[in-house]
């Protein structure tokens, strides 16, 4: 069964293609040059550019299978959460798609992508990945801070979300705090192995042990108090030390957080993804944990299958089409507030 | 509820003394032409004579027939009221003794409360606006909480309770001296007021009830309103939003929009929510591919955290056909932050 898998919720213009489950190519628009490919049609910096992006990234994702159009067997698009407008770029193309090509149609929520993302894998089957429940899933992303508890494939209860801002967010408005420009949260990694993540005191919010959402706008603003009394040379001079403490401070509240939930729910299984997790450090806090509790914990095999991605919503896909679980290409509509 | 009125406004031209809900607290109100009213409140409250007491009015018009407000109060009194303050002012000695204070000045209040402008226009005239407590003691937000703590003799005075039930927790009003050169204030209440319309926010709950009150000196009309946010990070944007957004009625947990740029949320009170963070949009045909300016539309409220990002043709299409008010978060101190609007 080859499937064809599209994924337009905010910045990046992504196809995917699947074959009984497991992926065969992924396209990105943002980390593949179809500038070069499609003679200057699509600028290789436009972000959010849909509309123009989504025929190119398609048509580079069947290439690179060594398939047609003719050759899928269903197509898969991510309904939301999102941005509406952008979703809507996707979800049109596809359900034009299933129509003109008379082939099923699944729609699928970005937020179970990510949740999937881990389990991946790639045409021969690897990295090998076993599904067993309950699984205890963080994703952080930019946009997403959860805690899900998974009892089987599609029953999900979120335990535990921001009340304000995402992790990631939150690194990157600390790096442009701090100077480093915006997005930042890469620049705070490197800097971090730099500094002494001791050097400032911080609140850990909602520390309280019943507690497992995450508060991280209130984190932001002391490090902004903090931040204020200090001059531009001080900052300067400790801007490894700054970066260090603030990123520990993020990461405490997720292992913490994450720590109080493994310890209520019982999980046999662990995994954690979105684009946060391309930090070392974070990955490596989040290894020690899951050792702590005797527990394996998977990632996304690749960095790219971090951020947003459709061979994620190609996963979920494939599992709905496992349950018959459908969407009428006729009715279906993108879903900005989706939830989980 | 109109019976209720002309059955409170009975006992009030009676000289009765009633006890009645308002936007802070239970409080007292007689009518505050009649002389003998005034004695048994005074009577009731153990109160020191000479001391004002406050009076809420319905409107600018009516504040006028009681009291000398020039065109500095006036402009005071209308960027503040309605609202949850006591404005001090010159009177015209035209209540009786005990309602203005020694120096000839009186407390008005216009709240945003419909049960008490209602009352007030039923009546015709003023009614005091005092909080339903003795003097130097709390005041009380529920009917039972406040006849515990009255002896059997002092609740013999009241002629009528108006009980609504338990309040909401609102601070007393801020009370501000505007019969001096100076604006001052004189007691820290719900919201303090910098001058005309800078706040101070010293918390996250003050910058909840600013904006509540900001958005309440919006006459809506047919156009979308949209405010525009301006200041540093972590400068209380997303908590201004999020309160905006609850007024609104919206259920979700408002949550910042800087990934995904825009949230827009179900609203009761109009269609919808719209929140936008446009920190990430960097150049002009970004506004264009997210359709930026087709989310304006009727029965929508917007706020746009970094507006300053848009181009000067979207800002200027945007002035033109919605409603728009500007605020800004400066920083203060840790944990002051001035907040100021302008329509």
């Amino acid at each position: 069964m080859n499937q064809l898998a599209i994924e337009t919720s905010c910045d990046d213009t992504c196809a995917a293609v699947l074959t009984d489950g497991r992926l065969i190519s992924s396209v990105i628009s943002s980390q593949t040059n179809l500038h070069q490919q499609w003679g200057g049609v699509v600028p290789d910096i436009a972000k959010r550019a849909h509309q123009q992006n989504i025929d190119p990234v398609v048509q580079t994702a069947l290439k690179r299978a060594h398939l047609k159009l003719s050759d899928i067997d269903y197509l898969a698009v991510t309904q939301g959460p999102g941005l509406a407008i952008a979703l809507s770029v996707g979800v049109n193309y596809a359900k034009d798609l299933a129509l003109k090509l008379n082939k099923p149609l699944i729609a699928v929520n970005h937020i179970e992508g990510h949740l999937l993302s881990p389990f991946i894998t790639n045409r021969s089957g690897n990295p090998v990945r076993q599904f067993q429940f309950p699984l205890l899933s963080l994703t952080v992303s930019g946009g997403h801070t959860k805690i899900i508890l998974t009892q089987s494939l599609g029953d999900y209860q979120i335990i535990g979300q921001t009340l304000d801002d995402a992790a990631g967010e939150s690194l990157d408005k600390a790096a442009k705090l701090l100077g480093l420009g915006y997005p930042g949260g890469p620049i705070i990694e490197v800097l971090s192995r730099l500094g002494n993540p001791n050097f400032l005191k911080l609140p850990q919010p909602l520390n309280n042990k019943s507690i497992l959402n995450f508060s991280f706008s209130g984190l932001k603003t002391a490090f902004y108090y903090q931040i204020k009394k200090m001059s531009p040379e001080y900052i300067l001079a400790h801007q490894a030390d700054l970066a260090a403490s603030f990123q520990q401070s993020v990461f405490s509240s997720l292992t913490t957080k994450f720590g109080l939930a493994i310890s209520k729910y019982s999980p046999v299984l662990l995994s954690a993804s979105g684009g946060v997790l391309a930090n070392k450090a974070l990955r490596a806090q989040l290894r020690s944990l899951a050792k702590k509790h005797h527990l394996p914990i998977y990632f996304p095999s690749k960095l790219a299958h971090n951020t947003d991605n459709a061979a994620m919503i190609g996963l979920v896909a494939h599992h709905k089409f496992l349950r018959h679980q459908f969407a009428n290409p006729l009715l279906l509509d993108r879903d900005p507030r989706l939830q989980l | 509820m109109f019976k209720e009125y002309s059955n409170i406004v009975k006992v009030l031209k009676s000289g009765g003394l009633v006890v009645f809900p308002s936007d802070s607290v239970y409080g007292l109100a007689v009518d505050p032409l009649n002389p003998k009213a005034v004695a048994k409140l005074i009577a009731f409250k153990d109160r020191w004579p000479g001391k004002a007491i406050s009076v809420a009015v319905n409107s600018l018009d009516m504040a006028k027939k009681y009291a000398k407000i020039d065109t500095k109060a006036e402009n005071i009194f209308k960027t503040l009221l309605p609202g949850p303050f006591t404005v001090i002012v010159p009177g015209l000695h035209l209540f009786a003794p005990g309602i203005e204070a020694e120096n000839g000045t009186i407390g008005l209040r216009l709240p945003k409360y419909q049960f008490i402008t209602d009352l007030v226009t039923e009546l015709g005239s003023p009614i005091t606006a005092t909080s339903a407590n003795l003097s130097g003691k709390t005041p009380h937000y529920s009917i039972p909480s406040l006849l515990k703590t009255l002896s059997a003799k002092k609740q013999a005075l009241i002629d009528l309770i108006v009980d609504h039930g338990q309040l909401p927790k609102n601070q007393p009003s801020t009370v501000i001296d505007i019969s001096q050169p100076e604006p001052q204030i004189l007691r820290a209440g719900d919201i303090l007021v910098e001058a005309g319309t800078k706040f101070v926010s010293q918390s996250e709950a003050d910058t909840r009830r600013l904006a509540q009150f900001i958005f309440q000196k919006i006459t809506p009309d047919h156009r979308p309103i949209v405010f525009l946010l301006t200041g540093d990070l972590g400068g209380g944007k997303t908590v201004f939003s999020q309160s905006i957004g609850k007024y609104l009625g919206v259920k979700d947990q408002i949550t910042s929009p800087t990934f995904v740029i825009l949230n827009q949320y179900p609203a009761t009170l109009v269609k919808q929510f719209l929140h936008f963070d446009l920190y990430r949009l960097s150049a002009g045909y970004e506004f264009d591919e997210i359709k930026f300016l087709d989310h304006f539309q009727p029965q929508t409220v917007s706020c746009i955290e970094w507006p300053e990002i848009m181009n000067p043709q979207d800002l200027q299409t945007i002035r033109q056909t919605c409603q728009v008010i500007s605020v800004s978060f400066t920083y203060l101190s840790q944990n002051k932050r001035l907040i100021e609007y302008s329509f």
